[in-house]
């Protein structure tokens, strides 16, 4: 059973590595690998690693994907809860058309930290974290450290909750 | 001598019609969204003819060009995105027609595949032509009832050619593609 355990844990742990293929143990936003700008609502720009320092999630949408609107329900919630103890996100939109990017993310009411990369599953942000179906996040701790995947509502919170040590 | 053979090669041309797909567009369904995951794009870009695959986000089609004199399968494609975990809910393909006589409930081979048009009436096609395949599994459960209630003809249910075909020179078993325009 321990055995059966261990190797099921394994698994998982080797899944979650492949899914962002960087060389070493854990991946990092520093990694000009996995680093990336995209473009923000006003004609600014975001960089990834300039987050570093933060607890946040990365996450990855787009407007025609009814599982990622749903999502992003959920992170008005967390956002609302979390963002005054320290919680960021940054929402990458892989949408082709500006214009549909920015209706839904008013529509969606996103507040936090979000850009665009163009190109569906060819943008480069995409192709870096090797996103292959969205709604696809990632959650990163204050050193850059890819710390979990796609976690689900009840394990986002509980992970968030470590990250930023609250009770 | 080049002038009598470019006459004999026209004159060919014309009797035998000429027909060649170059490109195929296709919607995928299934339990979840199916846009949302990569699956089904990559799983088309690995068969063998397929040249290229875009998404259309706005009409939910993946657009296929074929390679250029590829021998293409449609049902290569179809198992595709079946093996990716989703179904085929549209399939249209495109080719160029050269003096193409098609009459309906009429098998005909084009590009070296047989097929049957349900609705077409006699026509004569030219230039670019599309047609929608309403083969069982290229289309949802529903339109392809619609479209198998169209034609009395047995082969619609199997997709292959039934002993009453062997007058249209195609043996038992042979692979038909039904299609409308």
């Amino acid at each position: 059973m321990k055995n059966l355990r261990i190797f099921i844990l394994s698994f998982v742990f080797a899944l979650s590595v492949s899914a962002v293929k960087a060389q070493g143990p854990i991946p990092n936003i520093t990694d000009y690998r996995l680093d990336f700008t995209v473009a923000g609502m006003k004609g600014d720009s975001i960089k990834l690693s300039s987050l570093k320092g933060k607890v946040f999630l990365l996450d990855f949408w787009a407007s025609w994907c009814g599982p990622c609107r749903y999502s992003n329900k959920q992170l008005v919630k967390f956002y609302g809860k979390y963002k005054d103890k320290g919680f960021e996100i940054l929402s990458v939109s892989l949408d082709d058309e500006k214009s549909d990017w920015k209706k839904a993310a008013t529509k969606d009411k996103i507040t936090w930290l979000q850009g665009i990369d163009q190109g569906g599953w060819d943008a480069l942000a995409a192709i870096k974290w090797q996103v292959d179906a969205i709604p696809a996040s990632f959650l990163i701790n204050k050193n850059g450290d890819v710390v979990a995947i796609n976690l689900e509502k009840g394990e986002l919170e509980k992970k968030i909750k470590e990250l930023l040590e609250l009770k | 001598m080049k002038k009598i053979l470019l006459l004999l090669l026209a004159a060919i041309i014309c009797i035998g019609g000429y027909s060649q797909f170059s490109k195929a567009s296709l919607q995928a369904s299934g339990l979840t969204c199916s846009m949302c995951s990569k699956a089904v794009k990559v799983a088309l870009e690995k068969v063998s003819f397929v040249k290229e695959v875009k998404v259309n986000i706005k009409s939910q089609e993946y657009a296929i060009t074929f390679k250029e004199n590829a021998d293409v399968d449609f049902d290569a494609l179809k198992k595709a995105v079946e093996d990716a975990g989703f179904s085929v809910a549209s399939f249209k393909v495109t080719g160029n027609f050269s003096e193409v006589n098609i009459q309906t409930d009429k098998h005909l081979q084009l590009d070296g595949k047989n097929f049957h048009f349900i609705n077409s009436g006699d026509k004569v096609l030219n230039g670019e032509q599309t047609f929608t395949i309403v083969d069982k599994d290229f289309l949802s459960a529903k339109d392809y009832k619609k479209y198998s209630a169209a034609t009395k003809m047995e082969c619609i249910k199997t997709g292959k050619a039934g002993s009453c075909c062997a007058k249209d020179g195609m043996h038992a078993n042979e692979r038909i593609y039904h299609v409308i325009i």
